[in-house]
């Protein structure tokens, strides 16, 4: 059966009435699901969405229960997270895990490849960038829907929970030894950060190329929220300022903003304070994360069959920069 | 280092060659025909300077393992003793990255034990040594 025939079959058993479906695309990007955009129409009304399906091989392995109640904790908060609808984790017409939100027309992403992706966009869209963050970090985390799906670490747990798991990764799916990445997980354990200064929603993925911007500096959508848990409100703001996300060239934050403005906006938003050593640590965190992703895009992309060109494109050129971004961040972490 | 170069050909043949089902071509698809033909314009470059990076890393590793090996006794004096005295003899790429392999384990347990000791000269060597690797190895996206 087709995709569109099994989106029809789903839609039709739980709206009570029949569904047609059109316009059915998969959409480049989200390399941990096959996304797609479609238009479904039922009882006369015509609507746009977008389907999150579980690949059969996934660059990251997470789970959606997490992606679709973190998306549902902001619902209506002014982050720009999108509208979930439907979630199910058995797969139920469509034989994989799925989730089903609104679909935002008339937005465009920014690559982190490219030197200027916002022209003259780039300041408002980078206050606005900050601020959400800000807004995610210092959203009081009780209550929200995405604590009854992952572990509430204590604050001075949050490190050791993420170093652990990502380490994890890279034990689990390093192909060909990488000291680069080693020794920076070893450095960071000799060097543990002081405790959160809160317990926080982490996106996990939050960075340029994971929000849509209307193309006249205003952002309307935060995407990608696959990686989100609770931890330490540094851990977003360290991912966001890795290098590399920004081009070499470019001297700013993904094209954005110089690096000092970024965390002053962060910080105002946030309500919450940028300790100098611990932000260090997340930076540093933030490429050992990224190389472990990147180490088992490779691997998954060999397991896998070499069917998606996106693995091996994460799992070499992406890594390669990545050991290069390290190896730098390694030889300024404890002058830092 | 992986992917390996043949894994990388051998991958986007097997990529091209697979028929796409209708809901993903278009937007996905031209997106996905771009990517392919990035890391075919990459693999012309990994074929270029990748041997050369390969030699240069192993040997840059056999050099520090020589001058830090009088620093240590027991099983990593000799594993560093007996790393240094190698070459590459075997110079396919599966050759290269066989002996890279053993050498960057090496490479691995000789850093813990500096750490270990507290030996900032020796674990600063070892930092530019990365920063040197990755620069080796470094892939230019515009084709430079």
């Amino acid at each position: 059966m087709s995709l569109t025939a099994q989106l029809a079959a789903y839609l039709s058993r739980t709206g009570g009435a029949p569904a047609t479906i059109d316009m059915i695309s998969r959409i480049s990007g989200g390399a941990s699901r096959e996304t797609y955009r479609f238009d479904a129409t039922q009882n006369g009304e015509r609507c746009g969405y977008i389907l999150r399906r579980d690949p059969p091989g996934s660059l990251i392995d997470t789970d959606r229960r997490l992606e679709f109640a973190a998306i549902r904790s902001f619902a209506g908060k002014g982050v720009c997270a999108p509208d979930a609808l439907a979630l199910e984790v058995e797969g139920a017409e469509l034989e994989r895990p799925f989730f089903i939100m609104r679909r935002i027309d008339g937005g465009a992403t920014g690559s982190p490849f490219a030197p200027d992706p916002y022209a003259a966009h780039a300041g408002a869209i980078g206050e606005q960038f900050f601020t959400i963050m800000g807004k995610i970090a210092g959203e009081p985390v009780d209550g929200l829907p995405i604590c009854d799906v992952t572990d509430r670490p204590a604050l001075d747990a949050c490190w050791t929970r993420e170093l652990d798991y990502w380490a994890g990764v890279i034990d689990e799916d390093e192909i060909h030894p990488q000291p680069i990445v080693r020794a920076a997980v070893r450095r960071l354990r000799r060097h543990p950060p002081p405790p959160a200064q809160k317990l926080a929603v982490v996106h996990g993925d939050y960075r340029s190329g994971n929000f849509l911007h209307d193309g006249a500096g205003r952002i309307i959508a935060v995407l990608d929220w696959e990686m989100a848990h609770l931890g330490d409100p540094l851990e977003d703001l360290a991912w966001a300022t890795d290098p590399l996300w920004s081009h070499p060239a470019g001297g700013r934050i993904s094209g954005m903003l110089a690096l000092p403005d970024a965390v002053a906006i962060w910080e105002r938003a946030s309500g919450l304070k940028v300790d100098p050593a611990a932000f260090a640590w997340w930076r540093l965190f933030a490429s050992v994360k990224a190389q472990a992703i990147w180490i088992s895009s490779a691997r998954e992309w060999r397991d896998g069959g070499f069917k998606e060109p996106i693995l091996a494109f994460s799992g070499w050129l992406t890594a390669r920069r990545q050991d290069e971004i390290l190896a730098e961040a390694l030889a300024n972490f404890e002058a830092a | 280092m992986n992917p390996t170069l043949p894994d990388l050909l051998t991958g986007i043949t097997v990529a091209l060659s697979t028929p796409l089902p209708p809901e993903a071509s278009g937007e996905y698809a031209a997106g996905r025909q771009g990517m392919i033909a990035t890391i075919a314009i990459l693999c012309a470059q990994e074929a270029e300077r990748g041997g050369a990076a390969r030699v240069w890393e192993n040997g840059a590793m056999r050099a520090l393992f020589g001058r830090a090996a009088p620093k240590y006794d027991g099983g990593l004096g000799g594993r560093l003793r007996q790393a240094a005295s190698g070459v590459d003899a075997d110079f396919t790429w599966a050759g290269l990255d066989a002996a890279n392999a053993d050498l960057r384990r090496v490479l691995i347990a000789l850093h813990e034990a500096v750490e270990d000791a507290g030996d900032r000269r020796l674990d600063r060597e070892i930092l530019n040594l990365y920063r040197d690797m990755a620069r080796a190895r470094r892939l230019d996206l515009a084709g430079g």
